[in-house]
């Protein structure tokens, strides 16, 4: 299903197979030991999105607190806000991460509903926040192709990277780069359309590293109702949960590091294959398979390659 | 430029040149009319088509007061919303618009409240959409949406791509429309200045002859024939070389922006 218009972040997830396949991992790291027990406590995951109406039931009185970013005089402002979620969003998203790691604290970043000619100058506000207030965990929900954007955005999570934040950002389907979905230090996600909140793969061939479950998703939206969405930016909260997962069974891991538990404990396929890999000459700390030394129950939705 | 310098010497040789130019610069009037609207209706049109749904819309970013205010739209279900205007972090559209996220929500006529605003002035309340944004280059301008494929009750990943794909013939078209239009403006002072006595139907004639085909892919040209047209406005002699200049920078522009439409 090749096709060359398309930007198709979600092709290697959505099929997956030989372009998954990845023949070395770290030994002796299992789900069970990234994030087996653990429930998400003591983690807090910032949402930059639309804000988040707390009473929401998925939510499970989870919100410690909300936050809006407005454009004043003198540049942005983070003050207290509403409750409310001015779409579903921010709240859908909450409500996936709860779902997945139901002791997290969730604190709503709302950077949307502002004048949109300081959105830029609002997120990136928002974010810097979230840096200063102790958020361990950030799931964006913006993306640009603005030029005038990038240098911004770059700094931003350059700095969030090495204050051992860990930024989670939907990729966006639009032909060339977007920002801030595509710089290294994020964890850029697209969807694939398995329905399982677990079922997750790790892409050898970037800029998008991470694809999760993000079609026909059954998802909270406002004023507590509930609906179903397709779309990256709800694949990107369910990395964010497993994210909150390890965090909080390891506390202090920088984001590469979690993002290299991410990717060895993956569900990508290839692995009974060792023959195909490079061969002699690696480090004895790499296998060419965890099959033989990894509980296969500690795995939740093993992959059948 | 100083006044009484406002009609300088060898106004009627420019305007003749000009003239004979916009001739020569032999473009063809394909598109002639409201480009604009024109290919996005053409857009909504093959997106309905494609994904074989009750109705399509674009909804067009516009400022004081900002709104999305919904342009065109395909099918008996969507035309009501022609001309309709929302806010742009309202419902489905202005998130998408403000996130430049594309997303899909279903099964949503179980949700009185899903897209309120649109619902109750159309009486149209879809059960499934799919929103795109049209991104350009310095942010987004609009979204296009999809409302109830009747082969599915979702959007697959593959619906999402091939909206965004659409999504980014639409903001390609748009922003034809818009420097063709400036390029019109940019003439038009250019003409006025050299001759304010100039009527404004012969403007606009000699405006339309040259502008259609110029596309926003060169980039470079565009800005040669801006810094020309101010040259022009400030020059003190005979302007006729400048206007040479602006007209042969026109016509490089229209030549390479008619293979450029020709490609998509």
């Amino acid at each position: 299903m090749t096709d060359p218009l398309l930007p198709a972040w979600s092709e290697p997830f959505a099929n997956p197979g030989h372009a998954l396949r990845r023949p070395l991992r770290v030994r002796g790291i299992t789900r069970e030991w990234a994030w087996g027990g653990a429930t998400g406590s003591g983690v807090r995951v910032g949402i930059i999105d639309s804000g988040l109406e707390n009473d929401h039931p998925d939510l499970h009185g989870r919100v410690v607190e909300n936050v809006a970013v407005e454009i004043g005089a003198d540049g942005p402002i983070v003050v207290a806000d509403e409750p409310r979620d001015l779409v579903g969003h921010a709240t859908a998203c909450g409500a996936i991460i709860v779902g997945m790691a139901p002791d997290v604290e969730l604190v709503s970043i709302r950077v949307l509903g502002g004048d949109l000619r300081g959105k830029g100058t609002a997120f990136a506000a928002g974010l810097d926040w979230a840096i200063e207030n102790g958020i361990r965990v950030c799931n964006l929900s913006l993306s640009s192709k603005s030029e005038a954007l990038f240098p911004v955005f770059h700094e931003l999570v350059d700095d969030a990277y090495f204050r051992s934040v860990a930024l989670t950002s939907a990729a966006n389907n639009v032909p060339g780069p977007s920002y801030p979905s595509l710089f290294s230090s994020v964890f850029s996600v697209a969807a694939h359309a398995e329905p399982d909140p677990f079922r997750f793969y790790y892409n050898p061939a970037p800029p998008v590293e991470f694809g999760a479950w993000g079609v026909d998703v059954p998802i909270a939206w406002r004023e507590g109702r509930h609906t179903v969405a397709t779309g990256n930016s709800f694949a990107a909260p369910h990395v964010a949960g497993l994210v909150a997962l390890i965090l909080s069974k390891h506390p202090g891991l920088a984001p590469f590091e979690v993002k290299a538990i991410l990717a060895s404990v993956a569900d990508n396929p290839g692995r009974r294959h060792p023959w195909r890999t490079r061969g002699a000459g690696r480090p004895a700390s790499v296998e060419a398979g965890p099959e033989s030394d990894e509980p296969r129950e500690a795995r939740q939705g093993t992959a059948s390659g | 430029m100083a006044p009484g310098a406002r009609k300088p010497v060898g106004t009627d040789a420019a305007l003749a040149a000009l003239v004979a130019a916009a001739r020569r610069v032999d473009v063809a009037r394909v598109l002639d009319g409201d480009i604009e609207t024109r290919l996005l209706q053409s857009i909504v049109d093959a997106t309905a088509r494609l994904f074989d749904a009750e109705a399509a819309s674009i909804a067009i970013f516009e400022s004081n007061p900002d709104r999305l205010e919904f342009r065109v739209a395909s099918g008996e279900q969507g035309r009501g919303a022609i001309g309709l205007t929302v806010g742009p972090t309202e419902g489905i559209a202005g998130y998408v618009f403000s996130t430049g996220q594309a997303i899909a929500l279903s099964d949503v006529a179980h949700d009185p409240r899903f897209n309120r605003q649109v619902a109750e002035r159309t009486g149209y309340v879809p059960r499934s959409i799919a929103a795109a944004p049209l991104l350009g280059d310095g942010g987004a301008i609009g979204v296009l949406q999809v409302l109830d494929k009747r082969s599915s009750p979702t959007f697959s990943l593959r619906d999402m791509e091939l909206l965004s794909v659409f999504a980014g013939q639409a903001t390609v078209a748009i922003a034809a429309a818009r420097l063709e239009r400036d390029t019109g403006r940019l003439l038009r002072r250019a003409l006025v200045s050299i001759d304010p006595d100039q009527a404004d139907g012969d403007v606009d004639a000699i405006i339309r002859e040259v502008t259609p085909g110029l596309d926003g892919d060169a980039e470079v040209p565009f800005w040669r024939l801006v810094d020309a047209v101010v040259r022009a406005r400030s020059a003190n002699g005979p302007p006729l070389a400048l206007v040479a200049a602006i007209l042969e920078v026109l016509a490089d522009h229209t030549a390479s922006s008619r293979g450029g439409i020709a490609r998509r």
